[in-house]
């Protein structure tokens, strides 16, 4: 965040909200119905404090990493989303997607891989195609990158590119659940101070058109 | 027989651009990827501060000393002063500067904020004891006040002391 020039987060509440609900209907789809998604809460947090924030703590997660790029986002970097998952709750969702068990403990195939995958290439594609609508920017999903590593480690290195514009984080905290449950999956979108400044005028100017 | 029960130690989270100060057996905890644990170390006072540099340079951007490797050097160096620890003795440790997602991934910073923070460490004649940088992993650091040592886990792969 430009540190001259402090907003509430709440401004975004609403672009945010039709995101995240445009998501959980293609995950719903793509997932038989099984898995829903709702926006948590979104606020801003001192950098150094983001990871305690999100009580990521020092687990090892499993995560699809994805990139935003498209219009109006100077070289096409506009931030990051990061799906992630601790190993139970990933391995559940691949087994689900590929209609078989759940093989605790065994190595992740290429096949368990690429179901994860993308399923963060659906959930990103779907979520950027309605930032796309309400900012009248093209925005798309890089490919996806699979990734088993600590999560504050990925986390900080998304942050160390929103960290040269300023010294705090936007935190879009998202709430999962799985065949009706609460799931411990978690969706981090970053965006970049450029894209944020995009999201900030249209947000205005829709307000103004109102 | 009397059972007692282990001693807990104090333990500090360095978060992201913190500096923190540790001694006397005190612990100190950080999780990296491109960033940089530095620690800085004077085995015969038991004590240290521990950085999590996120960029090379400040460069009048906005942040906490701690955020830079070119102002957190000398932030450390003086926390270390207010506290009474000589100059004289330190010695460093290093761990971090990862690249995590290839060449498509986000700000690739790792390679940078080492390059810099070991020319800043021959500037100021601070001896390098240990690195453990670069890859592609993500890194969690513990260092113990105490010994001194550097524990570095990575996913995938066993622990190593530095």
């Amino acid at each position: 965040m430009n540190a001259t020039a402090p907003f509430d987060p709440a401004l975004l509440g609403d672009f945010f909200s039709a995101a995240t609900q445009h998501a959980s209907l293609a995950m719903s789809q793509w997932t038989n119905g099984r898995v829903s998604l709702s926006l948590d809460e979104l606020r801003e947090a001192p950098l150094e404090e983001v990871s305690a924030e999100l009580d990521m703590g020092d687990d090892l997660l499993t995560m699809v990493v994805l990139g935003v790029q498209g219009d109006g986002v100077q070289g096409g970097m506009g931030g990051q989303l990061i799906l992630a998952f601790d190993d139970e709750n990933g391995r559940t969702l691949a087994a689900s997607l590929l209609g078989r068990e759940v093989v605790a403990n065994a190595g992740w195939s290429e096949l368990d891989q690429s179901a994860v995958m993308e399923t963060g290439n659906i959930l990103a594609s779907a979520y950027l195609n309605e930032l796309t609508r309400l900012t009248r920017r093209k925005l798309i999903p890089s490919a996806p990158f699979f990734v088993q590593d600590f999560g504050a480690s990925v986390l900080a290195q998304v942050l160390a590119g929103q960290s040269l514009a300023g010294d705090r984080a936007l935190i879009c905290r998202t709430r999962f659940e799985f065949d009706q449950r609460q799931v411990n999956w978690s969706l981090f979108f970053v965006p970049s101070e450029e894209l944020l400044q995009t999201l900030l005028t249209a947000v205005q100017t829709s307000a103004a058109n109102a | 027989m009397t059972c007692s029960a282990p001693e807990r130690r104090a333990e500090a989270n360095v978060g992201m651009a913190q500096i923190a100060l540790v001694a006397q057996g005190e612990i100190a905890r950080a999780v990296l990827g491109s960033c940089i644990g530095l620690v800085l170390f004077h085995e015969l006072r038991k004590t240290a501060v521990v950085a999590h540099i996120v960029l090379p340079q400040g460069q009048d951007r906005p942040g906490p000393a701690g955020k830079f490797a070119d102002t957190a050097l000398p932030e450390m160096l003086a926390i270390l002063a207010e506290n009474g620890i000589p100059r004289t003795g330190l010695v460093a440790k290093v761990a971090g500067g990862a690249n995590m997602f290839g060449s498509s991934g986000p700000l690739q910073i790792g390679k940078e904020n080492h390059a810099i923070v070991i020319q800043l460490l021959k500037n100021l004649r601070i001896p390098i004891m240990a690195e453990h940088v670069g890859g592609k992993v993500g890194r969690r650091i513990t260092f113990d006040s105490a010994t001194g040592d550097l524990q570095v886990d990575m996913a995938g792969s066993p622990s190593v002391v530095l």
